[in-house]
């Protein structure tokens, strides 16, 4: 019997199977293929779920101490190049394979209830599966070209799924704003792809890190050289991970369906970047520089996400900075050179986050009955309230998601965010400062989406405020032929949506127990001596008082938000957004990022595009036709060519042939 | 004498002339035309029939001679015929196929085959019309497959007048000025290749028209400089290269898609064929030394053509100068003069010919219900067209070289062609790889907001009644797709056709060292 790594080639591979086949029957029978919901449902599960299988068994494998495995085959070549593809398991990537494929399975039997009214449910489903083997297929990436390729691949899924529901105008925008950021990253990427392989003439994570130290020794790339290429690289992840200045994308990509932002852009894809950095961890090592920038951005985006995420009233929004904030904090931990507890926290946050936005998605399922099908009113959190008695379910997972991703202890967020801190205190002790600041925003601003959205009083049927929102948003009612479905009852999700999430909010709970600081059995998967070394320089003495200090400030954001938005003992409003206008607006305009991207990048490339074409029409265009009538003897010849075109034409090709026959003889040298 | 100089002719002598069968069944096809019945009425489909099932037979002719007949792990020439024509001018029935026509001619069968299917509903002067499209296909499998320059050179004319004739009476309102211009354009062009040919062949001491014994003639500096650069301004107006490329949009934009078809899918392909067997094989020394120079102008097309296209309101125009864009990557590739690169540039063709030929067919497809083809006009087709927008799309991530499709193998075969190429200094490489990969953030941008203003959006209550893609535009929409995808997924598909032979290419040029350009300007 072969082990599981050996055949693990198949995890990638039976989802797209699975795509491909319904993919297929959606372009030839397409009326046929999307009636046939269950069978399709039933086949992408299973082949989910056996990739799934397959996943733990890895893990398992890998657990029990399996080496490595690794097969390659020749994907491409030319002269003496050749290409290598092919996958690789080890302990990094079966933890990434069990998560991914744990919350794509449970992410599609959420989907099954969150879509049922939904037309394109099938090719939703297909979508699905073809992310899932896309971000399989990159996780078991021997390579960085191949890595490329499934990070584009999964990049393209994204844009399909943000775009779903193509007939809205905001999706549409959001779909082509995700790909081109992410396509700038990319650039970025691939340019240091090449330049890597250009000082290693290698592709392969080992072999470039030890090429690059190789090739500074032998002074062949200068040290500027290595630096630029490994900054060029992190471009790639600084885009999918949504980091600072290229997050800009995730917010807007929330106008896809939930139960994709809770997949892609909570739960993986956007963890890529996270785990691309993981990979490259023996090439960065060797750069502190490089190491001190990606720990600052980490921490920028860290601090930007939570103080936006303070002012939204979107809810999926709230959560999508949240998200920002998060990968910000897994950033600062890979600076810090620790890339444990940055996957660590990319493991917890996966689970907790997914659950949240799964949450989240099953509120806007209820309001959707009650506001119609607009998003602008279903995802308001003004016009929620009071949800906790309707939804139960719904209600308590949020509820652990929140104390989960706040960081109070024994729930998951508390140890790996916790671990990334006291990394950070030892390494860079500012930027610890500022993360330590933003684990009480975040404790806050989580709280207060939960309070505004689920305790309190329902606010959902005050039909003014719903025409003030639709209005502030610049389309109204009417406009939008959703709106008129007649307004229900609020009412508890189908159990295929809550399942899934009362099954998150186990490891929600309880996967934190797996990395404590003094036994991390995470730590001894993916790094047995780090977590030897880690256990024997641990201290109580250390870890109480950074720890009592993150509950703490954690405890005083709880605190805040339960007298504003519970209590209502204080007004928040009133005390301080109505006293700092500048800094309340500066949030609730996202820093002006969006508009410095619109005003400059947005609006220059058009007005250049323009121009350009203006160029192409009056100079290249006219230059090239004058000299072409200028060979004609100017208007004269015009007019013979518009009246006799074939004419004049067939004038120059014999004219060429007669010239051939004069030629020759002149030469008089007939060829024999 | 002649026979002397082509060692691999011999051994792989054909028994059966079957590139003359290839090439010359269209034209036969043609001659039939006439024979049939006058139509009764307007709605006789016997023209378009006849046409489909002869280049049906050509398309399956070549893929078994190529696949059973020709042997893909030899360089040199195969399957060789060489029959004297005319001998007072020299003038020969030379043909043979090696890997850089193969995979070409194929290619072209192919989109010539789907172009006929394409033309479905073509009512108007149909036997003239597919008239036409039979010569085309035999004119340009003529000009992959003819290995003398004079013969190449009539294929090369020849091939003008039905693409002519095509956009000039079926193309939309500004037919005549596109015509008109496309054929003034390329007519000057072949002067230039004309001459520069003879100019070759007349040079030394034997004169010589045959392909292979040419590319044996030792050139000083001076004239081999000269006849360089009358082949790449001849050649560069096909492929396009900037500045040459205006006449380009036009043409797509007035031609129909059928015939738009044929010009990305085969007529710049063309172009880039005619630059490796004329410019890379015959003039190797040369080609060394003005490789930065072709580096140059690719840069300038990529992004030039790009910025172009993303200002473009017209869904032909904005793909044309899409081509543009996609061609620069051809040139950046033979620019590159390595295996790698050349390889790039070769896949590129291929793939641009295919996603190119898909973009046009879909983009008719959607024409002929919608009756526009101006952006701003429109939006939310997808709402009523979903098998078509599906098509657009995926087209249009081919097109941007998504990874999976074969846009990305060739895209990424120049980058690693160029990065890995010793000749250049790391300077040179650097900037090179910088300019061009911005083409790779522009494609997105223009492509993906054509898809978003077309196809997303809310419904155009105006069009709620139109049928999506019918199983004849699925065929061929497929037809295209399919091998873009399976090239993507596995290139050794493609690549295998031509390795050797570029292998060889890549070798004679690494054989002449790079002297630089200064050298080259010491003319005297």
């Amino acid at each position: 019997m072969p082990s599981a790594a050996e055949i693990a080639w198949l995890i990638p591979v039976l989802p797209l199977l699975g795509a491909v086949i319904t993919g297929l029957g959606l372009i030839s029978f397409n009326r046929t293929i999307n009636r046939l919901r269950k069978p399709v449902a039933v086949i992408l599960l299973s082949c989910l779920g056996a990739a799934a299988v397959l996943s733990y068994a890895v893990l398992l494998e890998q657990l029990a101490g399996a080496p490595s495995v690794e097969h390659l085959f020749i994907w491409a070549s030319a002269g003496d190049f050749t290409l290598p593809m092919g996958y690789v398991i080890d302990p990094l990537g079966a933890v990434m394979l069990s998560l991914v494929t744990t919350i794509a399975l449970l992410v599609m039997v959420y989907s099954h209830g969150y879509m049922a009214h939904d037309k394109g449910y099938v090719r939703f489903f297909t979508y699905l599966a073809l992310f899932s083997s896309s971000m399989l297929g990159l996780i078991v990436s021997p390579n960085l070209l191949e890595i490329y390729v499934f990070w584009e691949l999964v990049g393209m899924c994204s844009y399909l799924l943000v775009g779903f529901w193509y007939d809205r105008e905001g999706a549409a925008h959001a779909a082509q704003k995700a790909f081109v950021v992410n396509r700038v990253g990319d650039f970025g990427l691939l340019l240091g792809i090449l330049g890597l392989f250009w000082a290693t003439g290698s592709f392969d994570f080992q072999g470039i890190s030890s090429g690059l130290s190789q090739a500074i020794d032998l002074g062949t790339v200068p040290n500027w050289a290595a630096l630029t290429m490994c900054l060029l690289v992190f471009m790639g992840p600084m885009a999918k991970s949504a980091q600072f200045p290229l997050h800009v994308w995730l917010p807007d990509a929330m106008e896809g369906p939930t139960p994709i932002s809770a997949l892609i852009h909570a739960a993986t894809m956007v963890a890529a970047g996270v785990f691309l950095v993981a990979r490259l961890e023996p090439l960065y090592s060797q750069f502190p520089l490089v190491g001190m920038i990606i720990a600052i951005i980490g921490t920028i985006t860290c601090f930007l996400g939570a103080s936006i995420a303070l002012t939204q009233m979107d809810l999926k929004k709230g959560l999508a900075y949240s998200t920002v904030s998060q990968l910000g904090y897994m950033m600062l931990a890979m600076g810090c050179g620790a890339p444990i507890a940055g996957m660590f926290h990319l493991v917890t946050h996966a689970f907790f986050k997914a659950m949240l936005f799964l949450g989240s998605g099953s509120v806007i399922h209820a309001m959707e009955d009650v506001v119609g099908h607009e998003p602008i009113l279903a995802q308001d959190m003004r016009l929620m309230g009071g949800l906790r008695k309707k939804m139960p379910i719904t209600a308590i997972t949020f509820f652990i998601g929140c104390i989960a991703i706040s960081g109070i202890p024994p729930l998951a967020g508390f140890w790996s965010k916790d671990e990334i801190l006291g990394q950070a205190f030892n390494t860079f002790p500012l930027l610890w400062g500022v993360g330590f600041l933003t684990a009480g925003m975040t404790a806050f601003y989580m709280f207060r989406l939960y309070f505004l959205t689920f305790e309190g009083s329902f606010r959902g049927e005050n039909k003014d405020l719903q025409e003030q929102l639709l209005l502030a948003s610049g389309n109204s009612s009417d406009e939008s032929d959703h709106a008129h479905s007649p307004p229900g009852v609020l009412h508890e999700s189908p159990w295929s949506m809550t399942l899934p999430l009362s099954i998150l909010a186990v490891p929600s709970v309880l996967i934190g127990l797996m990395g404590t600081p003094w036994n991390s059995r995470f730590a001894a998967l993916l790094n047995p001596e780090e977590a030897i070394e880690m256990a024997k320089t641990f201290s109580w003495g250390e870890f109480l008082p950074l720890a009592g200090a993150s509950v703490g400030i954690s405890s005083v954001g709880i605190s805040i938000a339960v007298l504003g938005y519970f209590l209502n003992r204080i007004d928040l409003d009133k005390s301080v957004a109505s006293r700092f206008p500048s800094i309340n607006k500066f949030l609730a305009n996202k820093w002006y990022l969006d508009d410095i991207n619109e005003k400059l990048f947005v609006q220059g490339s058009r007005k250049l595009a323009k121009e350009v074409l203006e160029v192409d029409a009056k100079v290249v265009d006219g230059v090239v036709n004058l000299t072409g009538l200028l060979t004609l003897g100017s208007g004269e010849g015009l007019k013979y060519f518009e009246t006799g075109r074939a004419q004049f034409y067939a004038l120059i090709v014999f004219g060429g042939v007669i010239a051939l026959v004069v030629l020759f003889g002149v030469l008089g040298n007939p060829p024999n | 004498m002649m026979d002397a100089n082509l060692p691999s002719m011999a051994a792989s002598q054909a028994s059966f002339p079957w590139l003359s069968l290839i090439v010359l069944l269209p034209l036969a096809g043609a001659a039939l035309m006439p024979l049939l019945p006058e139509p009764a009425n307007k709605t006789s489909t016997a023209p378009r029939n006849l046409a489909l099932t002869i280049l049906l037979a050509d398309f399956l002719i070549m893929l078994g001679v190529f696949s059973k007949v020709f042997d893909h792990a030899v360089g040199g020439l195969q399957l060789v015929e060489r029959i004297s024509w005319l001998p007072f001018i020299g003038l020969e029935w030379s043909l043979g196929a090696d890997g850089i026509s193969v995979p070409l001619v194929v290619l072209s069968g192919l989109i010539t085959l789907l172009s006929v299917a394409a033309s479905w509903e073509i009512r108007q002067k149909s036997r003239l019309y597919f008239t036409l499209l039979l010569l085309q296909a035999s004119a340009q499998a003529l000009v992959f497959l003819s290995q003398d320059f004079l013969l190449f050179f009539l294929a090369w004319e020849l091939e003008l007048v039905p693409v002519y004739l095509l956009i000039a009476i079926w193309g939309g309102t500004r037919r005549q000025y596109a015509a008109t211009k496309f054929i003034l354009f390329t007519a000057l062009a072949s002067l230039l290749i004309l001459i520069s040919g003879l100019a070759l062949a007349l040079n030394g001491n034997d004169f010589t028209l045959n392909l292979s014994e040419l590319s044996n003639k030792s050139l000083d500096g001076g004239l081999g400089l000269l006849c360089y650069i009358g082949f790449l301004i001849g050649f560069g107006v096909k492929l396009p290269i900037f500045p040459l490329h205006t006449w380009l949009p036009d043409a797509h934009g007035e031609a129909n898609a059928p015939v738009s078809m044929l010009l990305a899918g085969v007529l710049l392909k063309m172009g880039g064929y005619a630059l490796l067997r004329f410019n890379v094989q015959m003039l190797p020394d040369i080609h060394v030394q003005l490789a930065p120079g072709l580096i140059a102008i690719g840069i300038v097309n990529v992004v030039y053509g790009a910025l172009n296209a993303f200002a473009q309101d017209n869904v032909k125009r904005r793909i044309a100068c899409s081509s543009v864009s996609h061609m620069g990557f051809v040139l950046l590739g033979i620019g590159a003069i390595d295996a790698l690169g050349i390889s790039g540039a070769m896949l590129q063709m291929i793939s641009h010919g295919l996603i190119a030929a898909a973009m046009f067919f879909i983009t008719g497809s959607f024409y002929d219900r919608t009756k526009t083809l101006s952006i701003p006009n429109m939006g939310g087709l997808a709402k009523v067209l979903p098998i078509t927008f599906a098509f657009f799309l995926a087209s249009s991530l081919a097109s941007l070289a998504l990874p999976g499709m074969s846009g990305f193998v060739s895209e990424i075969s120049v980058f690693l062609g160029i990065t890995s190429q010793e000749g250049f200094t790391s300077l040179f490489r650097s900037i090179t790889i910088f300019l061009a990969a911005i083409g790779l953030v522009l494609t997105p941008i223009y492509l993906l907001s054509m898809c978003r203003r077309v196809f997303f959006g809310p419904r155009i209550p105006a069009l709620a009644q139109i049928n999506d893609m019918n199983p004849r535009e699925l065929t061929i929409g497929l037809s295209l797709l399919i091998p873009t995808l399976v090239i993507g997924l596995w290139p050794r598909v493609a690549i295998d056709l031509y390795e050797s032979s570029t292998n060889i290419l890549a070798e004679n040029l690494s054989a002449h060292s790079l002297f630089g350009v200064s050298h080259l300007l010491n003319l005297g």
